[in-house]
């Protein structure tokens, strides 16, 4: 606890500098890691790291529209599928294996483009808010998103059964991201500037806006917000944290993508990290999203043997855990660490105006 | 000019008449009481005016020379129309300093992408926003907080919160809905007096919907009665207080006359 606070405290003291250095800070420390990783573990755990990364920025994402602007969307895996489809289908060989499309644009035009393929399908996804609140909202986002899958899954042109392969690496002039280290920095540069543009968001009057509509939206409109263009937004901002997240997945070594990846498992896996770091906290989500990749990836294989029989207990650890956060710790890890936080200025303050007679006493 | 005025302003709810073809004008820098027994439609005219309710047919509102009959709240409130709701509705999770940043929300000269494509200039006026709300929150007492959730403050520290959230609209006309509900006869006294410091240093127009006739009687410039939803009497408190048609809405035909004087000076 107090170890946290002071890194909070030297993460602020930084800031005082030049807004910049703590990024900057992070950013250069998180350079080695590709290379700690394969010298003291194995290789396998970049390729951990990368997934990692990808649910950073899908739970920043899903943060801006669930954790700020209060609206419950159980469709983000459809727009990460989405976004991956759209660039790996833009930038395959036209006529690859099994009937799939291709359009055979550079890597570095497809992403972009599947990014706002995956806006729209955002603005979408994000009608229904319009009308709907709550458990109805959900529904229908869930459903959206599930029929992505869904199509993904029937349509020999986007993969189908098969799945899509040999999605070409990006490369910048001769040099290919084809390797685990070499795609980690394209993916950990995209979540870190993902997370800075969400701060940058949040402490904004539009970040504003969003949370007021979660806290009320009468209110809200009362206080001149125009609810349905930021509600709107809000999904649409989120739908280009998946869609970016999908495009840099799909081109992931090994450059392979089988709508598997993009089921109701990973819909969950990707709200309990939103919870399990605090709903509406930036960095609890990137926390969550570090968390739970690792213990999604450590429990996998996790059996227990019934009368002889194995029985994977992974979904039931999973579904457990969220029921236990939602009821003892509902506003996860970022939640209890900001209670703690403002505890502790408050004290401080507290002394200050005392002269120091409190601790004294 | 009137500030506001509507003219036939009604709205029904399935059968029934909430409000029944109100017409009232309301004068620039006045106070104006609007009172009235319990289920009036006092809330309702509030919530019609703003835009929180869509009235019906053949109801016109204008404000400040603009048709706002069926403009929705989020362009009502950018006109300068502002109010509080007898719930209060802050923004509970959100810091004292949000709440009131929230509401200074319609005079945001950024677009909201600019956070994404222009971060210098959002944090240079937000710099600014911050310190002008700062100032606000020092007027009405609330400076020590500003950190604070709002939801941790107590009920008439809320209720002065509730109040600088809508002052920081910048509104021409602030539409205050029961500002004393809950508070002691002392605590709605020093309300009031704050009320009527902002009136006159921003140049205020208010319409306020209070329980407390003490409160609407001493204050208030010009008073209208509703019951039933229909507008029964108007006037100054002197002829309010003294019309037969109020007396009964609020008391039945049978009251003797000095139960009557006693309840009104109450």
């Amino acid at each position: 606890m107090v170890f946290l606070s002071r890194i909070a405290d030297v993460i602020e003291a930084l800031a005082q500098r030049h807004r910049m250095l703590p990024w900057l800070i992070a950013y250069a420390l998180l350079l080695p890691l590709p290379f700690i990783l394969s010298a003291f573990f194995n290789d396998y755990l970049i390729d951990l790291a990368n997934r990692a990364c990808l649910f950073i920025m899908l739970a920043v994402g899903l943060n801006i529209v669930k954790g700020f602007c209060g609206q419950v969307t159980v469709g983000h895996i459809g727009l990460y599928a989405i976004g991956a489809v759209t660039s790996a289908v833009l930038s395959l060989e036209p006529g690859g294996f099994g009937g799939a499309l291709g359009f055979g644009l550079p890597v570095w035009v497809s992403i972009p483009i599947a990014v706002l393929v995956t806006a729209f399908a955002g603005l979408i996804v994000g009608l229904p808010s319009v009308r709907l609140e709550g458990a109805y909202l959900a529904l229908a986002t869930l459903g959206l998103g599930e029929s992505v899958r869904i199509f993904i899954a029937v349509t020999p042109a986007l993969g189908s059964s098969t799945g899509l392969m040999m999605i070409p690496a990006p490369s910048i002039g001769g040099y290919v991201f084809d390797s685990f280290t070499s795609y980690y920095y394209l993916v950990m540069t995209a979540a870190v500037v993902g997370i800075y543009f969400s701060f940058a968001i949040l402490r904004s009057a539009t970040g504003r806006a969003f949370q007021a509509i979660r806290e009320d939206t009468i209110a809200a409109s009362v206080n001149g917000i125009n609810v349905v263009k930021y509600k709107l937004l809000a999904f649409v901002l989120s739908a280009m944290y998946a869609g970016l997240a999908g495009a840099l997945f799909a081109h992931m070594p090994p450059g392979y993508l089988h709508h598997n990846n993009f089921t109701v498992i990973e819909m969950v896996t990707l709200l309990l990290m939103v919870v399990l770091g605090g709903i509406g906290n930036v960095w609890g989500g990137v926390i969550g999203a570090i968390v739970v990749t690792i213990a999604y990836d450590q429990t996998k294989d996790l059996m227990v043997y019934f009368m002889d029989r194995p029985i994977v207990i992974q979904p039931l650890v999973f579904g457990l855990s969220m029921v236990l956060l939602v009821l003892f710790m509902p506003r996860g890890i970022g939640g209890w660490f900001e209670g703690l936080q403002r505890n502790r200025r408050f004290i401080k303050r507290s002394e200050e105006k005392l002269g120091g007679a409190a601790r004294n006493s | 000019m009137a500030l506001l005025e509507t003219r036939d302003l009604s709205k029904s709810f399935g059968g029934l008449q909430a409000i029944d073809k109100v017409s009232l004008k309301v004068e620039p820098n006045t106070i104006h009481g609007l009172i009235g027994p319990n289920g009036s439609g006092k809330s309702t005219f509030f919530n019609l005016l703003t835009g929180v309710y869509q009235p019906d047919e053949g109801s016109h509102i204008s404000f400040d020379g603009v048709d706002i009959t069926n403009s929705p709240a989020h362009t009502i409130a950018g006109l300068g129309l502002a109010r509080t709701f007898q719930l209060l509705r802050l923004y509970g999770e959100l810091s004292v300093l949000d709440n009131v940043m929230v509401g200074y929300h319609p005079h945001t000269k950024y677009g909201p992408l600019a956070p994404l494509f222009n971060g210098a200039e959002v944090r240079r006026q937000d710099k600014a926003v911050r310190d002008e709300m700062q100032e606000l929150l020092e007027f009405i007492g609330l400076a020590d907080h500003a950190e604070i959730p709002a939801a941790e403050l107590s009920g008439g520290q809320r209720r002065l919160l509730a109040l600088g959230r809508a002052i920081a609209m910048r509104p021409k006309m602030l539409l205050l809905d029961e500002p004393g509900a809950g508070l002691s006869p002392a605590n709605v006294d020093s309300l009031m007096s704050t009320i009527m410091t902002l009136k006159d240093q921003y140049n205020l127009t208010i319409i306020v919907v209070e329980h407390i006739l003490k409160v609407v009687m001493s204050t208030c410039d010009t008073i209208s009665v509703l019951d039933h939803g229909q507008k029964i009497s108007e006037g100054t408190p002197e002829h309010v207080k003294n019309d037969p048609a109020v007396v009964e809405a609020y008391l039945g035909r049978e009251m003797a006359d000095e139960d009557i004087r006693a309840a009104m000076d109450a």
